[in-house]
């Protein structure tokens, strides 16, 4: 980021915020007034329609458990019996993003002892491209499952491009995770173009504006009236976010990367910003269409609980690639599992608000079934080792103000 | 000589593999009201006073039947000690998991007995988790027709 270049615009910024003095007004558009701008006109801000952030248009809130895994996600292969089992579980919050990517590691090796038939086990985003890749690769796949899509925690995550959100905890994942990510993100990145330009946007790009008061470098200041994060529950790491994997910068050739805000094309009353395409997915019309996809190459679906590994032993497939997310720390005893919780609220959907933004820790994310709402204090701390997934509705009132006040110092024309 | 007789039946249809099933009477009234108590303060909140669910929150009546019938009753309860609640697995004693599975046994209309249910997993695991009441068995022991 320019520092230079954001302080010498600073001072224009701050004249196009003082057009039109502080004399009472007539009720400010639901657009933002444009500057003269210097940039070409195909890079200059078309008008940004605002979000109406109150409290009472918060119509939904979600609470997802991610599934994290301290050393990444389990790749690993074993044997029930003589039934093959590849597991494919454990991306925290990285899941919609690596889904494909990793679900074709798990078929190379499913694929390896060549099967008419495969099971899967799960149907949230991991199970159901699983399925599919499966299908690709020629089998018949049966997915054994206790929720369908919309009922599992797949469908109350985020849904943007974060492939290396709450991967992996950098002490534990292995030597060679790096390199792993970084062929399941660009595998996956390949896989979602043809879901591109679909109508109803299953995969679609949106502008991300981050925002902050503070020069860039400077942390964001944590509103003093947040509570604390809860004392540590756990023993060893994580303390602190930079004890969690980054990988991101193995795939700066493949994806957009910020653009720094100056006075020409910063839309908002905030001194600093940066701005980002950003991928994300609308849950409602991509998993409708992942789901039609299986169910056209002739996939099934039963209906099960598992309760102990062995009984997939049971199954008539002799292959199965096992995708139970967070289940799997109680049905497969894995100890690394660690729950990371998240909450999204959710204000009423607004079509013609078509960004995204993240500003004094509260991310919004328009979105084709509604403004998705985040608190996100305290980076990848926020939510560690906490599996309650009641909700806590004081978190996105809370959240939703922060974009309520931030809209009240647009400019009233 | 009667009770002898009675006692060799007995032993011969537990021998011939005859278990007690969930239709058995395999809890007690008074234990399931005790499990009631411990369900609406730590099991409630996400389940449901009504035992319903909620959209995100599987229920603990109707369709939770095929999901955990068919086995044995060891397993739902290891379930419950182990991963149950979601906020605190594991923080509830035996007794009080006991309590509990009672509970959701007459919430699924499980008739009660003069018997409580141990927390005990080789008690458990003799117990069949029956979705239907079985047909009723011969004098012989278990050999249905």
């Amino acid at each position: 980021m320019d520092r230079r270049h954001l302080l010498k615009n600073s001072l224009a910024l701050g004249s196009l915020v003082g057009i039109g003095g502080c004399a009472a007004s007539p009720p400010a558009p639901a657009t933002v007034p444009k500057a003269a701008s210097s940039l070409p006109a195909a890079d200059r801000m078309p008008p940004l329609a605002l979000v109406r952030a109150h409290t009472d248009r918060l119509f939904d809130i979600k609470v997802c458990i991610r599934p994290f895994r301290t050393k990444g996600p389990n790749l690993d292969v074993e044997h029930i019996g003589d039934t093959m089992v590849v597991h494919n579980y454990g991306h925290g919050g990285s899941g919609w993003s690596l889904s494909w990517g990793s679900a074709d590691m798990a078929v190379q090796k499913a694929m390896s002892v060549s099967p008419k038939q495969i099971a899967v086990i799960g149907c949230g985003i991991i199970g159901l491209t699983s399925a599919i890749t499966a299908q690709r690769a020629g089998a018949q796949v049966t997915i054994y499952t206790r929720e369908l899509l919309p009922r599992t925690r797949s469908v109350r995550a985020n849904g943007a491009w974060t492939p290396d959100s709450r991967i992996a905890l950098a002490a534990e994942a292995p030597a060679n995770f790096g390199a792993t990510w970084e062929q399941m993100a660009r595998t996956s990145w390949k896989n979602l173009r043809p879901y591109l330009g679909r109508a109803g946007n299953p995969v679609s790009f949106t502008e991300h504006y981050r925002l902050s008061d503070v020069p860039p470098g400077t942390p964001t200041p944590i509103d003093p009236n947040l509570p604390p994060l809860p004392p540590q529950s756990w023993t060893g790491l994580p303390t602190q976010t930079a004890d969690f994997a980054r990988y991101e910068e193995r795939i700066h050739d493949l994806v957009p990367q910020p653009e720094v805000l100056t006075a020409d094309n910063n839309p908002f009353p905030v001194k600093y910003g940066t701005r980002t395409s950003q991928m994300f997915f609308n849950f409602t019309e991509y998993g409708h269409l992942l789901t039609s996809e299986f169910f056209a190459a002739g996939g099934k679906i039963e209906m099960r609980d598992f309760h102990a590994p062995s009984e997939l032993a049971t199954l008539k497939e002799k292959v199965v690639i096992n995708c139970p997310g967070f289940a799997a720390r109680d049905w497969w005893k894995d100890k690394n599992m660690m729950p990371v919780r998240g909450q999204t609220g959710w204000l009423i959907p607004q079509p013609e608000v078509n960004y995204a933004m993240t500003y004094r820790n509260v991310q919004m994310l328009s979105k084709s079934d509604g403004i998705m709402v985040i608190a996100l204090e305290y980076g990848d701390m926020k939510g560690y080792n906490d599996s309650d997934e009641s909700v806590r509705r004081a978190e996105s009132e809370r959240a939703v103000r922060v974009i309520e006040e931030l809209n009240s110092r647009f400019q009233r024309a | 000589m009667r009770q002898k007789w009675i006692l060799a039946v007995t032993a011969w249809a537990m021998a011939s593999g005859a278990q007690a099933g969930t239709w058995d009477g395999v809890y007690t009234d008074a234990q399931a009201e005790r499990g009631g108590v411990q369900y609406q303060q730590r099991c409630g909140r996400c389940h449901g006073a009504n035992l319903a669910g909620t959209f995100e929150i599987p229920p603990l009546v109707g369709r939770f039947m095929p999901y955990w019938s068919g086995s044995s009753l060891d397993v739902l309860f290891d379930y419950i000690a182990t991963a149950m609640p979601l906020d605190r697995p594991g923080s509830l004693g035996p007794a009080a998991n006991a309590d509990i599975l009672a509970f959701i046994l007459k919430a699924n209309a499980f008739p009660a007995g003069t018997k409580e249910l141990s927390a005990d997993n080789a008690a458990l695991k003799a117990i069949r988790f029956d979705a239907v009441r079985p047909a009723a068995k011969s004098r012989r022991g278990n050999n249905p027709r």
